[in-house]
């Protein structure tokens, strides 16, 4: 084997040993001991970054890409399944980028969650939501990544209803499990016309043998699975209802790698795509409204974390919108800088939770510039970031994502909203920076506030120092597949920063209108419309399960009790009997006349009909 | 009644039928036929009462009409073909009033009417007679002047055997029920009259020790409804035990022998190509067997209860001979497994 080829394996096997041992010494029965979390999980991932470096410092100097098939799992006459993984740059930089993201939110978690029984169980959970996740990456054919994908659904479902007490958190775990579903039915649409069409599901043959094909069912199932797992519009609902579970499980799962398990899925498969006008204009223009949709929504929410779950929403649409514009490499760019920022802003609402004693509702938040300094810096670090604020890790992607959108034919409607949902980013941003940092305290006064644990300060600084060098570190070690466009005029170069200060000068001015009485009859609808999410949950939540359940009703006990056991079975049988019985029972009517008539019509009729 | 009376009155009952089953000349059959009407007129009416009288009117009458018109259709026969043969195929004119005629003497649908009132007027011993015995002439007359008007033979049938199912459901007569019963089971024979006469023959053979064995139940239990039918139980329970083999077999159940001549009669039907009509007498055959199962619910699946003295009869040995009933059950309910035999002995 080849000697780079020989290093990214046996660095991965080793990744993945590393990541497994933990795992596996839980199943014995030895009680773990108390700091099993910190001591084993923690170091586990640390180590496993340290590994994974390996590859990717190789790659960043040979740019040598690798597949590696294993093992072969199962042989049918026409279809084979093996084991293999997929070393190209998409999944050599990601796993770093993605273990950093985990080491970090593992060890605040371990200050996050420390007055928590079960808080070994978490990280088990944690790390297998981790390998899973890797699975995913590395994968080089669609049943292996259909197990990673089918990995974190489970542990997503797991950890979302952590607290499984609280009913709202089982509503939420259920939600995500069902919306995800739907979008894995989209995956195994795709999966199995491409079995049955192009008869394999490796990636590389895929590409090669889908040349002339029309591709476009398999893509829409792609795109259905994508929008399952990457909370489209339409599936939408079941992130920000999954802000139900711990702060760390929001940072890992929904924000840095879960959600954009579906974009990634993109990302792979987008040779498939590249030529598909109508799959490209439905990526499009589904991010769009995404993007548009959700960061309305993101403006009226009062609890931190879904305001960064909704904001989490809007970059995945568009990563979407990226993925529509035929840049995917852009997506996944903006997917690595993104994971960076969104970790911290949500380890950095964690903190700030946990330091207002559980509170979550950021009108009774404030002041904590002042009490909380090092937090509230890396939420405006990670804020600006997300606005794409020039030279921090955004501005890289999200830029070059805004301009690629402005010099293409791409269509009005999805420039539009996708501008507008820029400006809007960055108007969340600041009320969230305005209500948390700035201002007065509106909290109790006896809040523990206290941010000097290492297992906090650690996380955030690494996330930190990811959030501002990542996207300069990334951008300046890949080469982008398709040229971009360097000359334009100078107000689209300028589009997307015009757009996020148009919206920060916006935000500011609103936010100070909270103390003064700016319409006497202010206009509700737009806000009733953001704050109820669009009425999608009010209404899908409630018309699905009817439908269903009166379906239920008309069909066990409407139209198989009821009618086929009763009406149209014995009862219908009695109904046509008893008239029939009681006419020839009655016929009798004693009169031997009567009979003898009878007698002679039917000896005529029949003397008559014979003759004939 | 005086004995001497009653002997001339039984062997000219047997002398009317046997001459209509010796006779290859039609006024020999006629006469035959006369012979049987007239010996059992009396038979009917030996009990005097208005009830009795009037089912022997009407019997009269019925049977009357029906003799008249076969001699009409005999003698136009003759009149047409020039023989009186029965042996030779009529002329179809005559041949359906001769059907007709036969049908009436039967008691077969549309023309059934009197016998459900006949049969109810009349004490259970004649009503035994009158259903096996008076059938036995006009069918051999019957089987031989096959094969004629197929649709009419058909219609006769499957007529009868609805009329047959319909008309028992809304009964709680015994003796009516089995009238209808009857009439349900002349159909079934006409039905396969017309191809195979043997089948018809064995569909007879079995239905008479049937019918013997439930008018011999019910004589035991000297009960003419339904209601009176629940006590047996405390009366005759091995015979209450048995009545269901019996009834059930009427209806044609497998594995009692009831069901070989629906069998045979169905898997003819369907050889001639007419499986509609199968299928229309096989359905019609539930409603009988709802009827009969009603009666052996109500006498032998639920005990009914009764007062402390009504329990004790089945104590005390029955002076009635029991021999006839023990044999014709016994027929009645385990034949089927001589099924060839049964068949092989009927290929005349």
């Amino acid at each position: 084997m080849h000697p780079t080829t020989l290093m990214y394996t046996s660095s991965l096997l080793l990744m993945f040993a590393v990541l497994l041992y933990p795992l596996l010494v839980t199943f014995t029965s030895l009680p773990l001991n108390n700091d099993w979390a910190s001591s084993h999980a923690k170091t586990a991932v640390k180590s496993a970054f340290l590994i994974s470096l390996a590859p990717l410092s190789l790659f960043l100097s040979t740019g040598m890409e690798a597949v590696t098939s294993s093992w072969t799992w199962m042989v049918t006459t026409t279809l084979d399944i093996t084991l293999s993984f997929k070393f190209d740059h998409y999944s050599i930089i990601f796993i770093p980028i993605a273990l950093y993201v985990t080491w970090s939110i593992l060890e605040f978690a371990t200050w996050y969650m420390h007055s928590d029984p079960l808080m070994n169980r978490f990280f088990k959970y944690l790390l297998t939501f981790l390998v899973a996740m890797l699975i995913l990456v590395s994968a080089n054919n669609l049943f292996q990544l259909f197990i990673g994908w089918e990995g974190v659904g489970i542990m997503s479902f797991l950890l979302i209803g952590w607290w499984h007490g609280r009913a709202d958190a089982n509503t939420a775990a259920l939600q995500a499990v069902l919306y995800n579903r739907v979008g894995d039915i989209g995956l195994i649409l795709g999966m199995a016309w491409l079995a049955t069409n192009v008869n394999s599901w490796d990636i590389q043959q895929m590409f090669i043998l889908s040349k002339d094909l029309d591709m476009t069912l398999p893509l829409l199932g792609l795109i259905l699975a994508a929008t399952g797992k990457s909370a489209q519009f339409g599936l939408h609902p079941w992130l920000p209802a999954a802000m139900e579970g711990p702060t760390p499980v929001s940072a890992l799962l929904h924000s840095s790698t879960m959600v954009v398990a579906g974009i990634f899925l993109l990302i792979r498969m987008s040779p498939l795509m590249e030529n598909n006008q109508t799959a490209l204009t439905l990526c499009l223009c589904l991010g769009a409204l995404t993007t548009m949709f959700t960061a309305t929504c993101a403006l009226t929410q009062n609890d931190i974390k879904k305001i960064v779950a909704f904001s989490t929403s809007s970059q995945l649409g568009l990563m979407m919108v990226t993925i529509g514009l035929n840049q995917p490499q852009l997506a996944f760019l903006h997917i690595c800088t993104h994971a960076f920022f969104k970790a911290m802003l949500f380890l950095c609402s964690g903190s700030v939770i946990h330091s207002l004693n559980d509170e979550q509702d950021i009108r009774k938040m404030g002041g904590l510039h002042h009490l909380a300094p090092f937090t509230s810096s890396c939420l405006t670090v990670g804020s600006l970031a997300l606005t794409g604020a020039p030279f921090l890790a955004g501005f890289f992607s999200k830029d070059a994502i805004i301009e690629a959108l402005n010099t293409s034919h791409v269509n009005a409607w999805a420039l539009t909203l996708t501008l507008i949902a820029t400006s809007f980013t960055a108007i969340y941003s600041l009320r969230v920076i305005f209500f948390v940092t700035m201002g007065t305290p509106r909290f109790l006064p006896l809040s523990p506030i206290n941010e000097n644990n290492p297992a906090v300060i650690n996380p955030l600084k690494r996330l930190a120092w990811g959030s501002i060098f990542g996207g300069l570190l990334v951008m300046l070690n890949i080469n982008l597949f398709k040229t971009p466009v360097l000359t334009m005029p100078a107000e689209l170069k300028l589009a997307a920063l015009a757009v996020s200060v148009l919206g920060l000068l916006t935000a500011l001015e609103l936010a100070t209108l909270t103390s003064k009485q700016f319409k006497v009859t202010p206009l509700r609808t737009p806000h009733h419309f953001s704050t109820s999410l669009g009425f999608v949950p009010a209404i899908i939540h409630r018309q699905i399960p009817q439908l269903s359940l009166l379906l239920g009703q008309k069909i066990a006990s409407q139209m198989v009790d009821q009618t086929w056991l009763e009406k149209t079975g014995p009862k219908a049988i009695a109904n046509a009997t008893t008239p029939l019985a009681s006419a020839t029972s009655n016929m009798q009517q004693g009169l031997i006349k009567t009979y003898l008539t009878l007698f002679l019509m039917t000896l005529v009729l029949v003397t008559l009909i014979s003759a004939t | 009644m005086n004995p001497f009376i009653l002997s001339i009155l039984l062997l000219s009952l047997g002398l009317g039928t046997t001459l209509t089953f010796a006779s290859s000349h039609w006024l020999l059959a006629w006469m035959g036929l006369e012979i049987s009407t007239l010996a059992i007129i009396p038979l009917m009416s030996q009990h005097h009462h208005p009830r009795a009288v009037e089912a022997t009117t009407k019997y009269f009458i019925t049977q009357a009409a029906a003799a008249a018109l076969i001699l009409f259709a005999s003698t136009t026969n003759a009149w047409i073909t020039g023989q009186w043969d029965i042996n030779f195929d009529l002329h179809f004119f005559p041949a359906s009033m001769l059907t007709m005629a036969l049908a009436l003497k039967m008691g077969l649908a549309p023309v059934h009417f009197w016998l459900p009132e006949v049969l109810q007027g009349l004490d259970l011993t004649t009503g035994l007679i009158l259903s096996t015995w008076q059938k036995l002439a006009p069918f051999i007359l019957m089987c031989q002047i096959m094969p004629v008007n197929s649709s009419l033979i058909t219609f006769l049938g499957v007529t009868s055997t609805l009329v047959g199912g319909w008309g028992g459901l809304n009964q709680t007569q015994l003796r009516k029920i089995l009238a209808y019963s009857s009439i349900a089971h002349l159909g079934w024979m006409i039905l396969v009259m017309q191809f195979n006469q043997q089948l018809a023959l064995l569909a007879l053979i079995i239905y008479i020790p049937m019918t013997f064995s439930t008018f011999m139940i019910f004589k035991t239990n000297s009960s003419t409804t339904v209601n009176t039918l629940a006590a047996s139980w405390a009366k005759t329970p091995a015979l209450t035990a048995i009545t269901p083999m019996i009834l059930l077999s009427l209806g044609g159940l497998p594995p009692l022998s009831g069901f070989m001549p629906k069998w045979m009669i169905l898997q003819e039907l369907t050889k001639q190509d007419i499986p509609l009509t199968a299928s229309i007498a096989a359905l019609s055959a539930l409603l009988s067997l709802y009827f009969y199962l009603r009666v052996s619910y109500a006498m032998t699946l639920t005990i009914s209860p009764n007062n402390l003295n009504a329990t004790t009869p089945w104590r005390l040995q029955t002076t009635a001979s029991t021999l006839p009933l023990a044999i014709s059950a016994t027929i009645s309910a385990m034949l089927l497994p001589l099924a060839p035999a049964t068949l092989a002995l009927l290929s005349l």
